[in-house]
């Protein structure tokens, strides 16, 4: 009886104390400075715009294109099937199911790759994995996927399947490539290119 | 030893002793508070005895206040703290089973061993129904499995599901807890035993 009531009288004012106070619901930081550090140099985060082009061709359902850009940015372009998660509102509750997860393969992607980046850093901190970023960013996939430049003639053949792949997957995905698909080379090789591609996702595939 | 093994701090076989010794400790406090004696377990059924209800509300409520409050200060991180997977139906199954059991041989498989660590004869005979039981369930799976992993929840907690913060199904679970003590005082008292 009497522990009952020593107990009672030290418990109950503890639950009153614990119900009042605000949860605390601050995520600490998972990795240390080192750690991150070696993470980032070892520049593991980044997805070459070909395997994404591939990915986006093949309609890859593992592939989760996100926009860190501004909502405005977003409107006027996107890549195909990608979603907006502004990089300011990173944190809001709604976005942490799409970004804490292990099943899809989540790829950020900005203009250059700085914003990206940022991104990519403050999910790894929390500890959430299977997320990219897009190497180059959008600049560089205009380079190589929408506008691929012909390699000049002497170059080794693999710059030419390399040129037709980039070729091939800028007329899939919309770009300029499209306009000028007129030469031989190009049509000819357009099915190996694609074997070629197939191989790559295989290889490719970790997740 | 949670954040000290996982971070690489003492090695899995210091891990090991360590869970050794804790585990001396714990058997020898379940056993000087009588928790290797079968009527005194199987009392909470009749209403006798009932401090096995009262030791375990204690340890979960004292548990459960240490980690909101070590949460509130910064010191645990409760996303990190593994709760089990809630399958519902063999929760249910498994618990009735698990209570017939504890009705009819007076222990759980923890006081069981405890039991017999002091050579009660009972415990050693609840031991070996509880192989047998082990034994049984593996045969068997396929014929189960169904069962067994049915009605996956996930890991929810109560708190989430009714809708409320954790602080506050806190109170509520204290509160429930000491008015448990209460009835199970008053049952003490209104079928008590002589010697048991």
């Amino acid at each position: 009886m009497k522990s009952r009531t020593w107990l009672a009288i030290f418990i109950i004012p503890m639950g009153i104390i614990i119900a009042a106070v605000p949860q605390n619901k601050t995520k600490p930081y998972k990795l240390t400075a080192d750690e991150l550090l070696s993470e980032a140099n070892t520049r593991t985060q980044y997805v070459t715009p070909d395997v994404v082009a591939d990915m986006i061709v093949k309609k890859d359902p593992s592939l989760r294109l996100i926009d860190v850009r501004s909502q405005d940015e977003f409107e006027k372009f996107s890549l195909p099937g990608a979603i907006n998660i502004p990089a300011s509102d990173l944190l809001s509750d709604q976005y942490t199911d799409i970004l804490n997860q292990d099943i899809k393969m989540n790829i950020f992607y900005s203009n250059g790759t700085v914003a990206a980046n940022e991104v990519w850093m403050i999910t790894r901190q929390l500890g959430y994995t299977n997320n990219f970023v897009l190497e180059g960013g959008l600049n560089y996939w205009f380079d190589t996927i929408l506008n691929p430049q012909k390699p000049s003639s002497t170059s080794p053949d693999e710059e030419f399947a390399k040129y037709d792949f980039h070729k091939s997957a800028g007329m899939a995905l919309g770009g300029g490539g499209a306009i000028q698909a007129t030469d031989n080379q190009a049509s000819s090789s357009a099915k190996p290119v694609v074997k070629q591609a197939g191989k790559k996702k295989k290889a490719a595939g970790g997740c | 030893m949670g954040p000290l093994s996982v971070n690489g701090i003492i090695s899995e076989n210091t891990n090991l002793f360590l869970a050794f010794i804790i585990g001396i400790g714990f058997g020898f406090v379940l056993e000087q508070s009588g928790f290797s004696s079968s009527r005194k377990l199987a009392g909470v059924f009749y209403g006798y005895d009932t401090v096995v209800l009262k030791v375990f509300f204690t340890a979960a409520i004292t548990g459960m206040l240490g980690l909101l409050f070590f949460s509130l200060f910064g010191w645990v991180d409760l996303n990190l703290i593994y709760v089990n997977p809630t399958y519902l139906t063999s929760a249910i199954v498994g618990g009735i089973i698990m209570g017939a059991g504890f009705i009819m041989g007076g222990y759980c498989p923890g006081t069981s061993f405890c039991g017999a660590s002091i050579g009660k004869i009972d415990a050693l005979v609840f031991i070996g129904g509880l192989f047998i039981g082990v034994f049984i369930f593996g045969i068997g799976y396929n014929l189960w499995s169904g069962m067994y992993i049915a009605k996956f929840l996930g890991s929810p907690k109560i708190s989430e599901t009714l809708g409320l913060t954790d602080g506050i199904f806190a109170l509520i679970l204290i509160i429930v807890a000491l008015a448990m003590f209460w009835v199970a005082e008053w049952a003490e008292k209104k079928f008590p035993r002589e010697a048991y």
